[in-house]
């Protein structure tokens, strides 16, 4: 998929199984929204193939997806119950019961729940036709933990009661969520698989330093992305280099080695890829 | 306060639709309207009829313009073609006085038309020859009330209005609030998206007009002595145009502000233009054209055949089908804008090498 000059998305390949969640991990511009929009049907590729349930994005597919976009695609003059019956009649299904987490707000105005209330109505919304695959994008962006916590116990019960569910995020937090991950960057796969396979063994260097501002100075002149854990400063990169570094700059310093973690590797993923 | 001026400026070089509406709409308004004001008339559509019909067409002067003289036509007929709009004036021969009809709708054009009949006989009197006595009668609006006149066109404009208006809003209002991506991958196609959008607005236009046409019979005295149902197929497909005018705006807005301006550009050109005020064969001929596509102008010869005149649908043939061709085309665009815009993949995307696996559950 281009965009002018830009290749957004390029040779993505892209299985969600039924009761599985699945992490489409990225950076903002990595390709993830551009790639779920093809699957959907609202950009077509300028070049390639995408197959939805095996065959290409149409009327038939749209019927067995529910999706939730970024801006949750609820109609803020309609109440709870109003924007659940639009969707009802539009999947032409007898109109399902409201769940009861949301009977407390089913006559309010959407527009004036807060955005962890408006975030779950959505995705009550979007599963209440009972899809096959469920799209979410970035759906705990901007709400509180307890909502976080809320939407993802729903988007748990939905993949067991059989629902394939695809979720782009940025978010480490939300990615760890997730059953797979796939790790786009440049509009390119980078990794896929478990937390693990995304790690793939990676370590990192801890630096451990009396003066550990003057230590992060240091490292981040080098343009190293440092994590900073209580006093210990985690860098990408080999022991022996650091400790090098140190001396030169005369910090005296403890440098081992531990196993990376998901945003370590994902930063270390992206930044190889460009 | 300087810094707000300058940013204001800034702004409004990339705005160019703003910056083409605050230089050029008033240099082209100006030269439109400067053609389009003008209340005289200088042609009159008349027809002869009766046994001398071929002597006195041969003496009719400007503004009189002979579009037809037929001897063996009577009174009956002559009246029929000013009810079907063929002519503005019906000169009827053989009795004495000759009945001279006129088109009360036309309020411009009778005024001239008397002016002229009086100046003729004037003239033939003081040229010594015998004037051979003549009857103005004035059929339709036999008092010229303005108000009759403008009440049929006046509804065709407040429906205009708020139809366009309120629908160029429509899916624009949904694209900035990011409803619109919701729709396109529901199971909906881009004609029931138009349609599911236009039909409330089809349904309260409809009480619109209905309102509208009572208050101005009851407010005015309007009357209405055609057939409802003819003037209701006229009213649904001047709407559809309106309306589907306003959608088809909404496609092609960014945001309401674009929207708005966009409509209100269609609309206020019809207020001079479609012959609501300005008689059209005043116009300049620059202008004139301008007029045969404006949907007001047709709708407003429906609206004044239908309530003053009785025109049957019949006569009407041409307006309604204009109408007809001028909803498809408006509507069908505006599926079309929408289905590229937001529903690129339809039913048969276009497939080349490189298959991707399947992302199925």
């Amino acid at each position: 998929m281009r965009f002018g000059h830009l290749l957004a998305v390029d040779e993505v390949d892209l299985a969600v199984g039924a009761g599985e969640v699945v992490g489409l991990l990225g950076a903002n511009g990595a390709g993830k929204t551009t790639l779920i929009k093809m699957l959907l049907g609202l950009l077509r590729p300028t070049g390639g193939e995408v197959r939805l349930f095996g065959e290409p994005p149409s009327m038939a597919t749209r019927r067995r997806v529910g999706y939730v976009s970024q801006t949750l695609g609820l109609y803020d003059d309609l109440t709870v119950e109003e924007n659940w019956a639009f969707t009802a009649a539009t999947f032409g299904r007898v109109r399902p019961a409201i769940p009861e987490s949301l009977e407390g707000s089913r006559d309010e105005l959407v527009g004036v729940l807060p955005l962890g209330l408006q975030r779950r109505v959505a995705f009550a919304v979007a599963v209440s036709h009972l899809p096959e695959l469920l799209v979410l994008d970035e759906p705990t962006s901007g709400v509180g933990v307890w909502s976080a916590e809320r939407l993802w116990e729903q988007i748990r019960d939905s993949a067991e009661s059989g629902a394939g569910v695809l979720v782009t995020t940025h978010n480490m937090e939300e990615a760890e969520q997730c059953d797979r991950l796939i790790v786009m960057a440049e509009g390119r796969v980078a990794a896929a698989g478990t937390i693990d396979d995304v790690v793939a063994g990676r370590r990192v260097v801890e630096v451990r330093c009396d003066d550990w501002r003057s230590a992060f100075g240091v490292l981040d002149a080098e343009g190293l992305v440092v994590q900073v854990r209580g006093d210990v400063l985690r860098v990408p990169g080999t022991a022996r280099g650091i400790e090098d570094l140190m001396e030169r700059q005369g910090l005296r310093a403890e440098v081992t080695t531990a196993p990376a973690n998901l945003e370590e590797a994902f930063v270390d993923l992206v930044r190889g890829a460009t | 306060m300087w810094a707000i001026v300058i940013k204001e400026f800034r702004q409004l070089k990339r705005d160019r639709r703003t910056l083409a509406m605050l230089v050029l709409m008033p240099v082209f308004l100006l030269i439109l309207f400067g053609y389009a004001a003008n209340l005289s008339v200088t042609k009159i559509p008349t027809v002869v009829v009766g046994p001398q019909a071929a002597l006195v067409a041969s003496h009719l002067q400007s503004p009189f313009d002979v579009v037809e003289t037929d001897p063996t036509a009577n009174r009956a007929q002559a009246e029929s073609e000013l009810r079907n709009g063929r002519a503005v004036v019906a000169v009827v021969t053989g009795s004495i006085p000759m009945p001279v009809l006129m088109d009360g709708t036309q309020l411009f054009s009778v005024q001239t038309a008397k002016g002229a009949l009086a100046r003729m006989v004037e003239t033939e009197i003081a040229r010594g020859a015998k004037a051979s006595p003549v009857a103005p009668q004035v059929l339709f609006n036999p008092d010229l009330k303005t108000s009759w006149v403008m009440v049929p066109g006046l509804t065709g404009l407040i429906l205009l209005f708020v139809g366009t208006l309120i629908t160029s809003l429509g899916i624009v209002r949904e694209r900035q609030a990011g409803t619109i991506e919701q729709l396109a991958v529901m199971p909906f196609r881009p004609w029931e998206v138009i349609f599911g959008k236009i039909l409330p607005y089809l349904l309260l236009a409809s009480i619109d007009l209905v309102v509208i046409v009572a208050l101005g019979m009851m407010l005015f005295g309007v009357p209405f002595v055609g057939s409802i149902a003819t003037f209701g197929v006229g009213a649904l497909l001047f709407l559809l145009v309106a309306l589907g005018m306003g959608v088809l705006i909404s496609t092609v807005s960014q945001n309401q502000g674009q929207a708005i301006q966009l409509a209100i550009m269609f609309v206020v050109p019809q207020i001079l233009l479609s012959g609501l005020i300005f008689p059209i064969t005043s116009m300049a001929r620059g202008v004139q054209w301008i007029a045969h596509v404006l949907p007001l102008m047709y709708f407003i010869q429906i609206g004044r055949g239908v309530m003053l005149k009785g025109t049957p649908i019949t006569a009407l043939w041409f307006p309604m089908g204009v109408l007809a061709a001028m909803a498809v085309v408006v509507l069908g665009l505006a599926v079309l804008r929408f289905r590229r815009d937001l529903a690129p993949s339809g039913t048969t995307p276009r497939l080349s090498s490189s298959a991707q696996e399947p992302a199925a559950p």
